[in-house]
């Protein structure tokens, strides 16, 4: 028991959120200390944790207990433990929790003395705890409860402000989706525990690996039901555009940074890790929906003005990566690519921590657009870059590294992604290289847009001129929100030039869930350490672009001043036309910049146009026209309002047919159902 | 011993019978009454053999209590409250009588067939005490779906618990004595709710017809 000890330090991180949860009640009538002190809690066991999970990984791993419950009930029992898989994603969730519970410190003041500050934070700290507890969970019934306190956990925090009527309808859709979703999952589970009796998923003895063909196929397809759900996977999506939105920031950020990746830890736990991959059909099926998620996900973002939900369905399109990642790494390993495999799946954990950090940052910045504008719209927003430079500056990072450009840490992921898609191309037959042509082409397109959609995000909201009130009075945000935000972006960029740091740690996970070995496919004793990857003859090295980059850039300034002259001024504004000033209604909006796009895609988003003229005469004498411009979601439109309408319809003739309000017939169904039974007692 | 029991299920099986042939109210309290005295009686004898036997006296405790409740207790309180809500005689039945007879034969010859799949109960003896009382359970809810009174309902629900206790007194000797207790305070507990949502029917409709009831639904 002593601070060398890994897991007594991983106890002990725990022990402190659990500290952070009670803190946060017993100080709830005093907001600020409550809040201080829960977070100051949440920041320290967040720590504590990664530098235990980080020291885990780096002595070389295997399996650590920490902590089991026996109970006299049979089947119930509680055991938390972790491997190389649960530690690497255990290592993104504490990163992201030190970062987010710095950010809560000044984000959560605008609460102060108007809602029940020790509630939140005591819900902030048991979901940190849930989504630690689901990659602990050791055994099946572990696994579910904890996905199941994730679940609920989360949910009251979407509805958090539950006094405006549209959280209460985003919490309503999200909890209805999740549970359609966990019904899948248990499903899954109770056939997994029906075939072999064998409980244990970390550490088990590989009796899940001897179920038969049909019923893998039938888990499998139940855990891309119920973890797609989670994850957002398309056509499951509709409660994530709807959940973000509705929480506040900081969970918005580790909904958005880590509890959609659940669903990619229990794939690769449950699929790979339990049954090992053997079909063909699985990789294909899971490519195929990440390639949808990714350019649909990117699509329907462009069209958002409400930033929050544009990040939400950014997510999308990440987690669209993530499976794209995925997918060529099964399809390699049932084709027995081991060299292939290695790397995709390496690629999509990658992403899956890049994601983290930088979705996990970009929420926080709109958070911190929220906090010192009181908007989300970023239509109202404009010339923020002059008011809130830090907080700009961090954006622009996080939107550089979600579009995948170098030298931050999306670069380096989704550049691995391209690999393993190349390298497999040789590989497949001509109907599978198709479906991998077309994932490349995906990627290459979901980034095109995505690069398009942040230009959008940043130049409307950070550049320009203010085009409301709000905007024009915005002041920077306290210290511990930059800092929260400093940390994710110099981290984006610390990983994007030293990729192999975090290459190394995953290692230890590819190696141990599917024996594939990644860091001697990789190396290259030509690039300098830690920065360079080598993929057969593709190699790069951020940091050698990085100088590239900075001797461009420094080599255009030195030219303009060179050709342009120095210190010229001028007197009249570029653009102005010969009008006395340039005011901020003359600027491009956000709808007018996506309008192109809106323009190409129009099977896509359906959009439409209403114009409503009121006055006496509304024809000759308009007192007041209304122009509105949207688009339709066809995914709502033509799958989920044709289910709720067959439901509306089925349970009105139940209730005209069966619930009749007749006590006899009441009391018939009762006998029906004894002799029914009676019956089957008898005969079968 | 054994003769003696197979002829009381016998007998309570009957009375069942009568149950669902009587027309009237108070005849369905009479048939109930007599349906627990002779209940009270099988567990009358069999509380005398286990006194001699080993001493213990709480079948007798348990024969008193029966006696004290569902003989003279509750059928008092139901004319009671019969009594005071309604003096209208009419046609209280969906099917009639001779149908409702047939049926509930069908009933008890579908018990047999069930319970002599299920193979023995330990004592090859019980079986037919056991079909009967299993029978008794059956014909209770049965009654209960073909009456349109809510006396009938009360009835009905007490003629199922007369028969689920004969089984378990037939099948197994009986249960120990805190659990039938706990059923008792229980029955007493549903009885008296009942009654009062007797009154409060009659009140809201003018008539404890149950069928009634469909007009609450929203």
């Amino acid at each position: 028991m002593s601070l060398s000890d890994n897991e007594f330090i991983f106890t002990l991180s725990i022990l402190l959120l659990l500290a952070g949860a009670i803190a946060a009640i017993v100080f709830s009538r005093k907001h600020k200390a409550a809040n201080i002190i829960s977070n100051c809690f949440c920041i320290g066991a967040s720590a504590l944790g990664a530098v235990s999970v980080i020291r885990h990984l780096l002595d070389g791993g295997g399996i650590k207990q920490v902590f089991t419950f026996t109970s006299n009930i049979p089947l119930i029992e509680i055991s938390l433990r972790y491997d190389n898989l649960s530690s690497y994603f255990l290592l993104i969730l504490f990163v992201l929790t030190f970062a987010v519970s710095i950010y809560s410190i000044g984000y959560i003041s605008h609460y102060y003395g108007k809602r029940a500050v020790g509630v939140f934070n005591f819900l902030y700290c048991s979901f940190i705890l849930s989504m630690m507890m689901v990659m602990l969970a050791g055994n099946l019934i572990t696994f579910f409860i904890a996905w199941e306190l994730m679940s609920v956990t989360s949910y009251f925090l979407v509805v958090f402000e539950h006094e405006k009527s549209e959280n209460v309808k985003a919490g309503t859709v999200y909890i209805i989706m999740t549970h359609l979703g966990a019904a899948f999952i248990m499903a899954a589970l109770m056939i997994m525990y029906a075939l072999t009796g064998e409980s244990m998923i970390i550490g088990s003895n590989g009796l899940f690996a001897d179920i038969p063909e049909a019923f893998k196929n039938l888990c499998f397809i139940f855990f891309i039901l119920g973890f797609g759900t989670k994850a957002g996977i398309i056509p499951f999506h509709i409660w994530l555009p709807k959940a973000h939105p509705a929480a506040s920031s900081n969970i918005s950020a580790l909904m958005s940074g880590f509890m959609i990746k659940t669903a990619i830890y229990g794939i690769l736990r449950f699929t790979l890790g339990c049954f090992g991959v053997s079909e063909v059909w699985w990789g294909t099926t899971i490519l195929v929906l990440g390639i949808i998620a990714a350019v649909l996900g990117v699509a329907y973002a462009l069209m958002e003005h409400n930033i929050k939900r544009l990040l939400a369905y950014h997510s999308i399109e990440n987690i669209g990566i993530i499976f794209i990642g995925l997918g060529i790494g099964f399809l390699a390993l049932s084709k027995g690519n081991s060299f292939v495999a290695g790397i995709a799946i390496a690629a999509a954990l990658f992403h899956t921590m890049n994601h983290a950090l930088f979705k996990g940052g970009l929420f926080l910045g709109a958070g911190s657009i929220q906090y010192s504008t009181n908007t989300k719209d970023i239509e109202q927003l404009g010339g923020l870059i002059k008011k809130m430079p830090l907080t700009a500056i961090f954006m622009l990072c996080f939107s550089l590294a979600i579009s995948a450009i170098v030298p931050f840490n999306g670069f380096v992921s989704e550049w691995l992604t391209y690999q393993s898609i190349f390298a497999f191309l040789s590989e497949g037959s001509l109907g599978m290289d198709l479906i991998i042509i077309l994932s490349a082409a995906a990627l290459a397109f979901a980034g095109a847009l995505a690069a398009v959609c942040f230009v959008k995000l940043f130049g409307i909201s950070f550049l320009g001129l203010p085009r409301s009130e709000s905007a024009k009075a915005a002041k920077e945000v306290p210290v511990t929100m930059l800092s929260g935000m400093g940390i994710l972006a110099a981290l984006c960029l610390a990983f994007g030039l030293f990729p192999r740091l975090v290459l190394k740690v995953i290692a230890a996970v590819t190696s141990e869930i599917a024996g594939l070995s990644l860091l001697e496919n990789i190396s290259n004793s030509t690039i300098p350490i830690c920065s360079g990857i080598s993929i057969g003859n593709n190699r790069m090295s951020m940091a050698a672009l990085l100088v590239v980059i900075v001797v461009l850039v420094v080599a255009a300034i030195i030219g303009v001043r060179l050709t342009g002259g120095k210190g010229r001024s001028r007197g009249f504004g570029t653009w102005d036309c010969g009008f006395v000033e340039i005011n901020e209604r003359m600027q491009y909006t956000a709808t007018g910049f996506s309008k192109p796009i809106r323009i190409v895609f129009r099977l896509l988003y359906r959009p439409y146009r209403k114009l409503t003229v009121k006055g006496e005469i509304p024809e000759y004498f308009p007192d007041k026209m209304e122009y509105k411009v949207g688009t339709v979601s066809i995914f709502e439109k033509y799958i989920y309002d044709v289910i709720i309408r067959w439901l509306q319809r089925f349970s009105r003739r139940v209730k005209y047919t069966v619930q009749t309000g007749s006590i006899h017939m009441y009391l018939s169904y009762i006998l029906v159902t004894v002799i029914a039974l009676m019956l089957y007692g008898r005969l079968f | 011993m054994t003769t003696y029991m197979d002829i009381i299920s016998i007998f309570i099986l009957i009375t069942s019978f009568a149950l669902v042939a009587s027309k009237k109210i108070t005849s369905y309290i009479k048939a109930f009454r007599i349906q627990s005295a002779l209940l009270a009686m099988a567990l009358a004898v069999m509380g005398y053999f286990h006194f001699v036997e080993s001493g213990r006296i709480d079948t007798l405790v348990l024969c008193a209590l029966i006696i004290a409740l569902k003989v003279v207790y509750f059928p008092k309180l139901l004319n009671k409250t019969y009594d005071r809500v309604e003096h209208k005689v009419e046609k209280d039945f969906f099917m009639n009588i001779p149908m409702l007879i047939l049926l509930c034969s069908g009933i008890v010859i579908f018990v047999y067939f069930i319970i002599s799949g299920i193979g023995s109960f330990g004592n090859e003896d019980v079986t037919m005490q056991v079909v009967n009382m299993v029978s008794v359970v059956l014909i209770g809810v049965f009654f209960m779906i073909t009456r349109k009174k809510a006396i009938g309902q009360i009835v009905g629900f007490l003629v199922v618990e007369n028969g689920i206790f004969g089984a378990v007194m037939f099948g197994a000797e009986g249960m120990p004595l805190i659990v039938d207790i706990g059923i008792f305070i229980d029955l007493i507990t549903g009885i008296l709710i009942m009654g009062l949502m007797v009154f409060k029917i009659n009140d809201l409709f003018d008539s404890i017809n149950t069928n009634k009831l469909r007009r609450l639904k929203g």
